[in-house]
């Protein structure tokens, strides 16, 4: 009960803080309006969200076939949904941003957004096996052998679309890190920055709880725990 | 069978073997192969019909080409034995990974053979020649060696589904998508001329590709075969 009305308030306190403080961008080199640089207080904590979540329910996957414990199965389904939600709340809020400073929604030499898609359509993959799938445990055993699959994938995406899109990106990367990953924003930036991560990382966990126990009571071969 | 003088590597070649007899009596996988490549290819041609694009969007076109006829028959290995019935045979008579390498070798046969009928008929009809064979032949190989590493296991996962068909290009695609990225950028240096010193890093990522990719799917087959 708690825990629900203590990310309520703080998340109450990062929207008001975002939009009463001046925005993270300079106005004088920003694309388009300034303000609309405010977006990045919650659609990066968005993405990460979704990124964390995928992890997340690799982890389960691997704990799954290693223990063939179907608690297991339930929690790396759990963190993929979360994660698809996030993932898309990630690219329409990317998306819009995308359109008030470039002027186009999409575009597909942009590698954020060619990354979030594949997130998107890896998730997509994942839930389109799962309701193909007759039973239970077949389909937790293959799900979880495709999610590591995917996994490793990721991995060589995270290293081949870097080199194949070097010199073209607009994302703004000073505004958190700059190319060397230095920190380079302004201590209130910073501040209100990472208390929207983690008040996103907190419903994340807070959602992930609640649909767990819903989970737990709907089939009772899931230990309580 | 465990203990007797039959050496792995024999048992593996006989499954592709029993693969390509049964392939040569029903012709399951091969005919819609070569024949959606075909139409792939004959539908792309046409509609460039009198336009000249350059060598970049060829490179593209060519793996797209071979990327759908791959998708619509690699899958075949492990369906036809799900839906013969057979699979269940399969499992008593030998190891799970021997079948997995017999099934892979058997569709990398059959991606050889498509290789080797969709380029001189890609050269032709498109109107492109690659300007260094040594670069678009080891880009073919070593991209053709992963369609077949890391679809076999994806294979084994749809054949145990309801919607099979569909399904296998969907989980394949964000798989294959490293390999695809690498493999166009090879394919264009190859049609635009360019040499070895040019896709070093492309080749080591293939290359690494590959073995990662099977090293994978060697650990995890047996969770989806003994399912």
């Amino acid at each position: 009960m708690w825990w629900k009305i203590l990310i309520f308030a703080a998340m109450s306190a990062v929207i008001i803080a975002a939009f009463m403080t001046p925005s993270p961008m300079n106005p004088a080199i920003s694309l388009g309006d300034a303000d609309v640089y405010r977006i990045f207080y919650f659609h990066v904590p968005q993405a990460w969200v979704a990124a964390l979540a995928f992890v997340l329910s690799m982890i389960f996957s691997i704990k799954f076939l290693k223990t063939r414990d179907m608690q297991y199965d339930t929690k790396a389904v759990l963190a993929a949904k979360l994660g698809l939600v996030f993932a898309v709340l990630a690219t329409v809020t990317g998306s819009i941003f995308a359109k008030m400073t470039w002027g186009e929604f999409w575009n597909w030499a942009e590698i954020r957004e060619v990354s979030i898609f594949i997130l998107l359509i890896i998730y997509g993959a994942y839930f389109a096996l799962r309701s193909a799938l007759p039973n239970a445990e077949t389909k937790a055993t293959l799900s979880a052998v495709l999610s590591i699959l995917f996994a490793v994938s990721a991995v060589f995406l995270i290293f081949i679309l870097p080199r194949l899109y070097a010199d073209f990106s607009q994302h703004p990367s000073d505004s958190v890190v700059d190319r060397e990953g230095q920190i380079t924003m302004g201590a209130t930036v910073a501040a209100i920055f990472f208390s929207s991560l983690a008040v996103f990382t907190a419903l994340f966990a807070w959602i992930y709880n609640v649909s767990l126990r819903i989970a737990k009571a709907y089939d009772k071969n899931l230990p309580e725990n | 069978m465990p203990g007797s003088s039959v050496s792995w590597a024999a048992k593996v070649l006989a499954v592709t073997r029993k693969d390509i007899t049964a392939e040569f009596r029903t012709r399951y996988a091969i005919n819609s192969i070569l024949m959606f490549a075909l139409v792939t290819l004959t539908v792309i041609s046409m509609a460039l019909g009198l336009m000249t694009p350059d060598s970049d969007l060829m490179a593209a076109l060519f793996w797209v080409i071979l990327f759908f006829a791959a998708m619509s028959g690699l899958a075949q290995v492990f369906i036809k034995e799900e839906e013969a019935g057979t699979a269940l045979i399969l499992k008593l008579s030998t190891e799970g990974l021997v079948i997995f390498f017999g099934k892979l070798i058997f569709n990398l046969l059959l991606l050889t053979v498509l290789s080797v009928l969709i380029v001189p008929l890609f050269i032709i009809l498109l109107k492109v020649t690659p300007q260094n064979w040594a670069v678009f032949l080891i880009g073919l190989v070593l991209g053709d060696i992963g369609l077949a590493g890391a679809t076999t296991i994806i294979a084994a996962i749809v054949a145990k589904a309801t919607v099979k068909g569909a399904l296998f290009t969907v989980l394949s695609f964000p798989i294959l998508l490293p390999l695809l990225m690498a493999v166009i950028d090879i394919t264009k240096v190859a049609f635009g001329g360019g040499n070895f010193g040019d896709i070093s890093t492309g080749l080591q990522l293939l290359v690494a590709y590959d073995v990662v990719m099977v090293t994978v799917s060697v650990m995890l087959f047996d969770f989806v075969w003994r399912q």
